[in-house]
């Protein structure tokens, strides 16, 4: 541990890269099945993967088309101008011997995040983005002096965003993690699938007491938010240490361990101008015209921090916003934000729903594995009865919850639900008849209680409140069970 | 343009992984800096403010649809190319210890 004192004296700088698989049916230059997830080795290759002579790489439509919508998400715009070129280097799992990337003039150019940390916006400067085919998968078997090397993976398209180096703590780097990953997904760029590796972030940190900066080092290949958070923790505290103790900080690439939770040299071999970049001949340059870009501009879906805009205009803290924007990508097939909003226009019930949502029905998914036969209609009009139940006093907000559950595992339609309610004893007793009863055996059971109301002393008139619901297994509605008390007491 | 160096030549030759005997060291360090030489005359042309030519086809926007192709074989034949192969994977030299 380094002490907190020591600490303070250093400023931290750090930026992100981050690669991230573009959600295409086919790979960026081969007419190649793009899901390597599941395939076996070395089936969905072409003789472009391999790099075989004479192949001809052809630009996929769908990737530029992808990278435009990145850029708006990016809260940028597309060049109009941005080519390919060859970053030259020997690894097994690069045939060509060069990797096609963009070097001097990518499709994105600048942008910005904004993350939130401690209830304070920063926004992170986006410094370029650029398209890039990806390498093949090595393996290495324990014990053997081989690798073995899969090209599924190969060609796969990938946007590399490079941010500014604007974060200065471990949380702004997990939040900006986090964000752009929210990011990619409502925009519709990427699965962002973090457990298959279709986000991939490499954190550049540096730790300077001094107004020039650090010496830093890049530590890849990083799957998760929280592994973000941890190398770069562990990064700040390794070189405080270093420097502390008279040392220099290489500049380095480093792994992150994920067992040991920490980070380890991986010595580079060659320098950036040894990667002797060239335009590739084979690609000719794109060219975007603006009907185009205004085209997918317009198709835009709603993002992140618009969706935080609506939904705080329905009262909603930003935790329980947070829970509903993580669900919605998460939960795949159950969609939170449009059940919410259908209902804008009625912003009560909007809200009423945002809270069952989050207080019951994401929980409940995340528990247990609940059939999907519902529809979204069918979903919406569950939500607008139990509304309404609710706000008519026909159930308490315990018989709500309660009702939404059994539902929701059992599947039961909106047509039956009232039907299902009181089969299963879920409805309040708003019948005064029924009350009426139950709160006269309660005032003739409980005299002390009954005159100290009358003499004017209302506490009691919880007491004996409790008791009609409790007299009603809790099924009477309170509101006129104490309306009745204090009618038969003359009040 | 002063001479390259050995250390020149090598470094190039490690980049693309070729093996050169003393001989070729020094046959290189001359060809290489006469190659240079010849680079740096063009250089020296002013040619204010063109864009760099990287295509001379004119041709933009060579695309295709986001649809799987038939290329007419096999993929997995592809591994006949291969010097080594176990497991439907190529084998390679070990790269990680």
């Amino acid at each position: 541990m380094i002490d907190p004192a020591v600490y303070k004296r250093y400023r931290v700088t750090i930026g992100i890269e981050c690669h991230v698989q573009l959600k295409t049916k086919t790979k960026l230059f081969a007419a190649v099945n793009n899901d390597a997830r599941e395939a076996s080795p070395n089936t969905l290759v072409s003789h472009i993967c391999f790099g075989l002579p004479g192949a001809l790489p052809v630009l996929n439509e769908a990737a530029i088309e992808l990278a435009v919508r990145a850029a708006f998400a990016l809260n940028s715009r597309p060049q109009t101008f941005s080519k390919f070129d060859r970053k030259h280097y020997f690894y097994p799992d690069l045939p060509m011997g060069y990797q096609i990337t963009q070097y001097d003039e990518p499709i994105i150019t600048e942008g910005s995040v904004n993350i939130e940390v401690n209830g304070q916006t920063k926004k992170i400067g986006i410094t370029r983005a650029h398209l890039e085919a990806d390498a093949g998968k090595t393996t290495h078997p324990a014990g053997a002096d081989y690798s073995l090397v899969d090209l599924n993976r190969a060609g796969t398209p990938l946007l590399e965003i490079v941010s500014e180096p604007d974060m200065h703590t471990s949380l702004e780097a997990k939040a900006y993690a986090r964000e752009l990953y929210l990011t990619m997904r409502y925009a519709d760029v990427s699965d962002a699938n973090l457990y298959y590796g279709n986000m991939r972030f490499d954190v550049n940190v540096s730790v300077s007491d001094s107004d020039e900066l650090g010496t830093r080092t890049e530590t890849k290949n990083l799957n998760s938010f929280r592994s973000v958070e941890r190398a770069v923790e562990y990064e700040i505290d390794r070189q405080i240490e270093l420097i502390e103790k008279g040392k220099r900080v290489v500049q380095e690439t480093r792994g992150w361990d994920e067992a040991k939770q920490k980070t380890i040299s991986q010595r580079n071999k060659e320098n950036a101008d040894d990667y002797r970049y060239m335009p590739d001949p084979d690609l000719p340059p794109v060219v975007l015209d603006d009907n185009y870009i205004e085209k997918i501009k317009k198709a835009m879906p709603v993002l992140p921090c618009e969706w935080r805009r609506r939904l705080v205009s329905l009262g909603l803290d930003s935790s329980q916003i947070e829970i509903l924007l993580e669900a919605e990508v998460e939960d795949g097939q159950v969609n939170y934000l449009s059940l919410i909003e259908t209902l804008l226009d009625q912003p009560e019930v909007a809200r009423q729903a945002a809270n069952w949502q989050i207080n019951v029905e994401i929980p409940l998914r995340r528990e247990e594995q609940l059939p999907s036969v519902y529809s979204n209609n069918e979903r919406l009009g569950l939500y607008k009865w139990l509304y309404k139940a609710f706000k008519e006093g026909r159930m308490n907000s315990n018989q709500a919850h309660q009702l939404l559950q059994l539902a929701l595992r059992e599947s039961a339609m909106p047509s039956d639900i009232q039907k299902y309610a009181e089969s299963r004893g879920l409805l309040q007793e708003s019948n005064e008849s029924a009350i009426l009863e139950i709160v006269t055996t309660v005032l003739q059971e409980n005299p002390k209680a009954a005159t100290d109301v009358k003499d004017g002393e209302m506490k009691a008139i919880g007491f004996l409140v409790g008791q009609v619901m409790k007299k009603s297994s809790g099924k009477a509605n309170p509101v006129v069970a104490q309306d009745l008390i204090k009618r038969q007491l003359g009040l | 343009m002063a001479k390259l160096t050995r250390e020149d030549v090598l470094k190039l030759a490690q980049l693309a992984r070729l093996e050169l005997t003393d001989e070729e060291i020094e046959e290189y360090r001359s060809e290489l800096t006469a190659i240079l030489g010849y680079v740096e005359q063009l250089q020296s042309v002013d040619i204010g403010g063109l864009r760099p030519t990287n295509q001379v086809t004119g041709l933009t926007n060579v695309m295709r649809a986001d649809e799987v192709v038939d290329y007419g074989y096999r993929p997995l034949d592809l591994l006949k190319n291969v010097p080594d192969v176990q497991d439907d994977h190529i084998k390679v030299k070990r790269i990680i210890a």
